[in-house]
């Protein structure tokens, strides 16, 4: 636990209550799943960035604390934990997509492990060749063809080359490969089922029942059995190394993302180039310094009004703001204006008369959903159709960890409403007698307004994101719910 | 329609006597030509026979040739190919029951999924008798969801009749029935539009009943969703770049002369139209939520 004091809990808390507890025993890894828990439903960690890192740091906790005899196990207890963040904030996006990268890299690295192994069995197994049956032949040719869904195409495409290698068509190797494949991410028989070409091959392994998901049902037990005895309590520990490694791997991308964007700033940003953009995301910002290193442009900065302007008017003016919602490293940056920049700071309402006279618009987002649109800070919307209506192009700084596999079924679900007294103070007693106040935090950007994105792993069109979600999350990680809660 | 295809080939080959590959595969194209040939519109049927021949060429693949001398050298090559030959014949067949169940489970996990769309005091407009649809609209119903449903029934049947597809109007499913021409006025009552299709085409459009690019049209210009929900074995690869590649004569002119004019009023009812991709918000298959740009990756999966 955090020691007393009056500091505020915020991310900087959390991470070294973490580390804390990651030099001690297992005891503590449930109160710091807690302390996380209280700060996510208190907002005391809030934006996409710092929910992410809490949760990354909190699961790689997870993951070394864990007894570990089994991989499916593990997923079950990343899970667990996972469902719980996301049902304290469901409205932060970041700490589903986290879990569900760290559930896809358990998975990746159990496959990996897997195939070592069924090498090594496969001298052993020679002998029993001579029995199998052409229905294993049929098995065998299909594991190629039998991962439609999954793309670590690594792992499948080459478990039937490695094994047809070793012997001709006759193999029992394969009714094992089936067995594992079906039975590997606790029961990834569902996306094997999906596939309607794969119904015609794959009768048996089919049979399982549908796999879990982080956000709901439990995780069944009973395809669990094959994959336990696959794997050697001894291989188990390296791969909850492994895990862990991969998971500071993610950390990592977390904290240079904002910096590998940014490396694309030269190739957008031109020079006498009038961008607009608004908020004041720290993403945009160094984006436009590192244009600004080389280039002269002006930037119209439409100021956010009510819930950020007055982190814009620090940010364009380059006084520092002691906010608690920033890390540290984010607050000891230079401002535009001292990089030489023309900032204009103009109130929201002025943004579509001088949208005639911008060449691009540069924005952050809160979340991006697996169809390309955007939970962004409210304004984006109003910004983008401005833009789209003068043609103007629209581009969106997003790390692929804001990316979320999410398909948006209502809009409503995803927008978090703020602090009324920003509008309307509350001595204006006559006006909230008759008047209902809203201020919403979020805008749901349609992709349609949408021309680029700019990732960490570079530009891409909205249409191609679905590409991306599913490079980086597994199916049996994001599979819909069947219970959607309004 | 793919399924019956597919359910039909496979009885063929139960009562085919065939001893080896390149027979059934001439056999099949055969009889898949017969079919195609007999329907106006071959579209899905030729999603489900292009599915089934596609998985016969990848399964019945002549076995790799071995230099391995401890392998059973003494079991002839035909002898090995005809056993393995049998058996793969008799395990399609033995599967074909079991593909037409699973096609039918896909229909309701699509349910499962498209009715989270279908969200409180929403109007939802669909047309055509797809049974997807019809699945999608009862589950909705039996979470208790309160919504309405308009219909819009093709004109050259009965003004009022619903498809047994549909569910019945009861005063938890109010259902307005309205001609093709009334979709432009109750496009401002409706919150969207749920569509099935016949046909999924490469660049995520759809390949369905006469009328439905007209209500595609008419949603986007409203700004309304449009939603199609069908399973992943009507993907087909076709890419029409416009509504003459989908077949079908629609404009039959006449030049007068009576006798003329009764033989053009035959109405084909299995008359389709393609929608483009840029018409559609969604496509809700079994294997999730998918944006028309989507559909590409699908078909690889399937047919590489």
């Amino acid at each position: 636990m955090p020691t007393a004091g009056l500091v505020t809990p915020s991310l900087e808390t959390v991470l070294s209550s973490i580390e804390a507890a990651s030099s001690a025993d297992a005891i503590n890894v449930e109160s710091n799943i807690q302390y996380l828990i209280s700060l996510l439903k208190r907002r005391q960690v809030r934006n996409s960035r710092a929910c992410a890192i809490a949760t990354a740091h909190l699961l790689s906790l997870v993951v070394s604390k864990y007894q570990v005899t089994n991989i499916t196990g593990l997923i079950e207890r990343v899970q667990e934990v996972g469902q719980r963040l996301t049902s304290a904030q469901p409205k932060e996006l970041a700490v589903g997509n986290i879990v569900r990268r760290v559930l896809g890299v358990i998975r990746d690295e159990a496959e990996e492990d897997r195939e070592g192994e069924e090498s090594l069995y496969s001298e052993v197994r020679d002998e029993d060749a001579q029995s199998a049956t052409p229905e294993e032949k049929i098995q065998s040719s299909s594991p190629s063809t039998s991962n439609p869904l999954r793309h670590d195409t690594i792992n499948s495409k080459d478990l039937p080359t490695n094994v047809q290698n070793t012997k001709d068509g006759q193999l029992v190797q394969p009714r094992s490969l089936v067995s594992s494949q079906s039975s590997i991410a606790a029961g990834t028989s569902q996306p094997l089922l999906k596939s309607m070409f794969n119904l015609l091959s794959h009768p048996a392994s089919n049979a399982s029942s549908p796999s879990a998901t982080p956000g709901t049902q439990s995780p069944r037990a009973s395809s669990s059995r094959p994959m336990g005895d696959l794997v050697d309590v001894s291989a188990a520990k390296d791969l909850r190394a492994e895990v862990v490694e991969a998971i500071d791997e993610i950390i990592e991308e977390l904290n240079t993302a904002d910096d590998q964007i940014a490396g694309y700033a030269l190739d957008h940003i031109h020079s006498n180039e009038i961008v607009l953009t608004h908020t004041a995301s720290v993403t945009v910002q160094k984006f436009l310094l590192r244009a600004a290193a080389k280039r002269k442009f002006t930037v119209i900065h439409a100021e956010t009004f009510p819930n950020d302007h007055e982190n814009v008017h620090a940010t364009v003016t380059g006084s520092v703001k002691a906010s608690s919602n920033n890390s540290g490293t984010d607050r000891f940056h230079k401002s535009l204006v001292a990089a030489g920049i023309t900032v204009i700071l103009i109130p929201d309402s002025a943004v579509f008369a001088l949208m005639s006279r911008v060449n691009k618009v540069v924005l952050g987002t809160h979340a991006v959903l697996a169809n390309g649109s955007l939970v962004a800070a409210a304004g984006s919307k109003s910004i983008a159709q401005a833009a789209s209506m003068h043609k103007t192009p629209v581009i969106v700084l997003s790390a692929v960890y804001k990316l979320s596999p999410v398909y948006p079924f209502s809009v409503d679900t995803f927008i978090e409403f703020g602090d009324t007294t920003k509008i309307i103070s509350n001595d204006e007693t006559d006006l909230l007698h008759q008047a209902e106040v809203e201020n919403p935090l979020y805008d749901y950007v349609p992709s349609q307004l949408i021309d680029l994105y700019i990732t960490n792993l570079g530009g891409h069109a909205p249409s191609y994101l679905y590409r991306i979600v599913l490079d980086h999350y597994r199916p049996e990680d994001t599979e819909p719910p069947h219970q959607e809660t309004t | 329609m793919p399924v019956a295809a597919i359910e039909a080939l496979i009885l063929l080959l139960s009562h085919s006597p065939t001893s080896t590959i390149s027979e059934t595969l001439s056999l099949l194209s055969h009889y898949t030509n017969i079919l195609k040939a007999s329907v106006a519109n071959p579209i899905a049927l030729s999603a489900g026979t292009d599915l089934f021949q596609r998985y016969l060429i990848s399964t019945l693949q002549p076995p790799q040739p071995t230099n391995k001398p401890e392998r059973k050298g003494s079991r002839a090559r035909q002898g090995d190919g005809t056993d393995d030959f049998q058996a793969i014949r008799h395990h399609l067949i033995s599967n074909g029951r079991l593909f037409v169940a699973r096609a039918k489970e896909a229909r309701s996990q699509i349910a499962n999924i498209a009715r989270n769309f279908i969200r409180e005091d929403t109007t939802v407009l669909t047309y055509g008798s797809s049974r997807v649809v019809g699945a999608v609209l009862a589950a909705a119903l039996k979470a208790c969801t309160n919504f309405k449903l308009v219909y819009v029934c093709n004109s050259s049947t009965s003004s009022t009749e619903l498809p047994s597809t549909i569910p019945k109007p009861s005063p938890d499913l109010p259902i307005a029935v309205i001609p093709p021409s009334a979709v432009a006025h109750a496009m401002s009552h409706i919150s969207m539009v749920m569509l099935g299709a016949e046909g999924v085409v490469e660049n995520g459009g759809i390949i369905s009943g006469l009328g439905t690019y007209q209500i595609g049209v008419l949603a986007k210009a409203a700004g309304k969703p449009v939603y199609v929900c069908t399973e992943s074995h009507k993907f087909v690869r076709m890419f029409p770049l416009s509504q003459e590649d989908v077949g079908g004569e629609v404009l039959r002119f006449s030049e007068g002369g009576a006798g003329e004019r009764g033989s053009e009023t035959k109405k084909d009812e299995s008359q389709v139209d393609y929608t483009p991709p840029e018409l559609i918000t969604a496509l809700i298959t079994e294997s999730g939520v998918h944006t028309p740009s989507a559909v590409s990756e699908e078909l690889i999966k399937i047919w590489y």
